[in-house]
C-alpha cells in the first residue's frame, strides 16, 4: 500500500514539475474554445446545440495531446525501466499515472467550462455537467494513458496519438456529446446516453488496467 | 504467414503435432494451389455476378455490386480477426513472426474495408441519392478503417524489429477488435439507414432467390481465397523485410566493431 502511495506521490510531483507541458495543453484548450466561439458566432445566432460538440472535441484533443506524453517522458529519462524493476505492482504504476493525468485534465476542463460559460453566455458549471465531464474524462484518459506506452516507441508521436485514440473513442464521444446535450436540455433521441457513457468508461478503465501489466512486460 | 513449428515439449505438444500434421499439407500448398484456385473463383464470380444473376426488379443493374460488396465486408472482418489472434500470440510469446502476420492481415483488412466503403458509396448514390450518410454501419465501417490505418501507421513509424513496439501495437489491435461491438451498438443507437441483412433471415421467408444466393456464395468463396492469397504474399513480404532489417543491423554492428568476430554481436 505504501508503495502505491509512493508511486502516486511520484506522479503528482512529476505533474508539478512538468507543469509547462500541461500549461501548453491548457492554452491549447483555451485557444480552441476561443476559436470555436469566434467562428460559430460568425455562422449562427444559436450556438447552444453546438456546445456539446465544441466542448468534447476540445477536451479530447487537449487530453490526448497532453496524456499521450505520460510514459514517453519516463522512457526518455530512463525511469520507466527503473519502475519496471521496482517491487511495485504494474497496476499501481498505471493507476497512479491515470490519477495524476485525470487531476490535471479536470483542472484544465473546469477552466474551459468557465471560459465557455463566459463566451457562450450559457451556465455550464453545473454539477450535472461537471459529473458527465469527469466520467467521460476518466474513460478517455485511461485509454490514452495505456496508448502512451505505444507513443514512447514511435516517431512523431504528437500526431500519432490522436490518430490512434480518436477512432477507439468514437463510442465515448457519441455518448458524452449526447449526455451533455441532455444536460443542456437539447433533444437526444431518447437512448440512455449516460448509461452508455458509464458503461464505456468502466470498460475502458478496467480493460486498460488489465492490459497494462501485459504491455509492461519485457 | 510463417511456419509455427510446434515445440515437442509438454502433453499439449502431441495434440499440436497432430493438428500441424493435418494443417501442414494445406499450408505448404498455398504457393502452388492458391493462385489458380483464386483466379478461377474470381472469374466464376465475375461471370456469375454479371451474367448469371438475374436483374434486380427495383434497384436494377447497380444491385450487382452486392456480390462484391458483401464478401468484401466479410473478408475485412476475417482479416481483422486474424490481426486479433496474431496480436494475442505476439503478447503471449513476443514472437515477431506473428507481428508480421498481424501487419499483413491489417493491410489486407484495410484494403477490403476501403473496397466495402467504395462499393457501398457507388451503390448508395443511385439508391439513397447520396454517396455518404452517417448511418450506423457506414460509421462503424469507417471507424474500423481508421483504427487499422492507425495501427499500420503506428507500426510503420516504429522499428520492424522493435519487440516492445510490436507488443504495444498488439495491445492497440486487441482493443480495436474488442471495440468493434461497442462501436456498432453506440452508432446504432445514434441512427441507422442501411438495409437489414437479408441472407440470414429465417428459412421459409428467405428474401433472396436461389440464383442470387448462389452467386453470393460463389463471391464469398472467391473473395476468401483472394484474402488468403494476399495475406500469404503480404506476410511473406513482411517476414523477409524483418529478416533484411535484422541482417542490415548485424552488418552495421560488425562494421562498427571493426573485424572482431563475425556472426553474432
Amino acid at each position: 500500500m505504501s508503495a502505491a502511495t509512493a508511486v502516486l506521490a511520484k506522479d503528482l510531483r512529476l505533474l508539478w514539475r512538468q507543469r509547462a507541458g500541461w500549461l501548453s495543453a491548457a492554452v491549447f484548450a483555451a485557444i480552441s474554445v476561443l476559436t470555436y466561439s469566434f467562428a460559430l458566432d460568425l455562422a449562427t445566432g444559436n450556438v447552444r446545440p453546438l456546445l456539446p460538440g465544441v466542448l468534447w472535441v476540445t477536451f479530447l484533443f487537449a487530453g490526448i495531446i497532453a496524456s499521450g506524453r505520460s510514459f514517453a517522458a519516463e522512457v526518455e529519462q530512463g525511469t520507466f525501466d527503473a519502475l519496471m524493476v521496482a517491487p511495485v505492482s504494474r497496476t499501481a504504476l498505471y493507476v497512479a499515472k491515470v490519477a495524476s493525468n485525470l487531476l490535471a485534465l479536470l483542472l484544465i476542463e473546469l477552466a474551459v467550462l468557465l471560459l465557455a460559460t463566459i463566451l457562450f453566455n450559457t451556465a455550464l458549471l453545473t454539477p450535472e455537467l461537471v459529473a458527465i465531464m469527469a466520467l467521460g474524462t476518466l474513460g478517455y484518459v485511461s485509454l490514452t494513458t495505456l496508448l502512451s506506452t505505444l507513443g514512447s516507441r514511435v516517431r512523431s508521436r504528437e500526431v500519432l496519438m490522436p490518430v490512434l485514440a480518436l477512432p477507439l473513442l468514437v463510442p465515448l464521444l457519441i455518448a458524452a456529446v449526447r449526455a451533455t446535450g441532455g444536460a443542456l436540455d437539447l433533444p437526444t433521441g431518447g437512448s440512455p446516453w449516460l448509461l452508455l457513457l458509464a458503461g464505456v468508461t468502466v470498460w475502458s478503465a478496467l480493460g486498460s488496467a488489465l492490459l497494462f501489466p501485459l504491455v509492461a512486460e519485457q | 504467414m510463417s511456419a509455427a513449428t510446434p515445440t515437442p515439449s509438454s502433453g499439449a505438444g502431441r495434440l499440436r503435432r497432430l493438428v500441424w500434421a493435418l494443417v501442414r499439407p494445406v499450408y505448404e500448398a498455398r504457393w502452388t494451389a492458391l493462385p489458380p484456385l483464386t483466379g478461377a473463383a474470381m472469374l466464376a464470380m465475375l461471370v456469375g455476378a454479371v451474367v448469371v444473376a438475374p436483374r434486380e426488379a427495383i434497384e436494377g443493374e447497380v444491385q450487382r455490386i452486392f456480390y462484391i460488396h458483401v464478401p468484401s465486408a466479410i473478408a475485412a472482418y476475417l482479416a481483422f480477426f486474424v490481426v486479433f489472434v496474431a496480436s494475442i500470440v505476439v503478447l503471449l510469446r513476443s514472437d515477431l513472426r506473428f507481428d508480421a502476420v498481424a501487419r499483413a492481415a491489417a493491410t489486407v483488412g484495410v484494403l477490403f474495408t476501403a473496397l466495402t466503403l467504395a462499393t457501398g458509396a457507388i451503390w448508395g448514390k443511385p439508391i439513397w441519392g447520396t454517396w455518404w450518410a452517417w448511418d450506423a454501419r457506414l460509421t462503424s465501417t469507417l471507424v474500423l478503417l481508421l483504427i487499422y490505418s492507425g495501427y499500420l501507421l503506428a507500426r510503420s513509424l516504429s522499428d520492424d524489429t522493435d519487440v516492445r513496439a510490436a507488443r504495444y501495437a498488439a495491445v492497440f489491435a486487441i482493443i480495436g477488435f474488442v471495440d468493434i461491438p461497442i462501436i456498432n451498438m453506440s452508432v446504432r443507437w445514434w441512427r441507422t439507414l442501411h438495409p437489414d441483412p437479408i441472407v440470414t433471415t429465417l428459412p421459409g421467408n428467405q428474401a433472396l432467390p436461389d440464383s442470387m444466393l448462389l452467386v453470393l456464395m460463389l463471391g464469398m468463396v472467391a473473395v476468401t481465397l483472394l484474402t488468403l492469397w494476399l495475406l500469404s504474399l503480404r506476410a511473406e513480404t513482411e517476414r523477409i523485410g524483418v529478416e533484411a532489417a535484422e541482417m542490415r543491423a548485424r552488418v552495421d554492428r560488425i562494421e562498427a566493431g571493426g573485424v572482431r568476430r563475425g556472426g553474432e554481436a
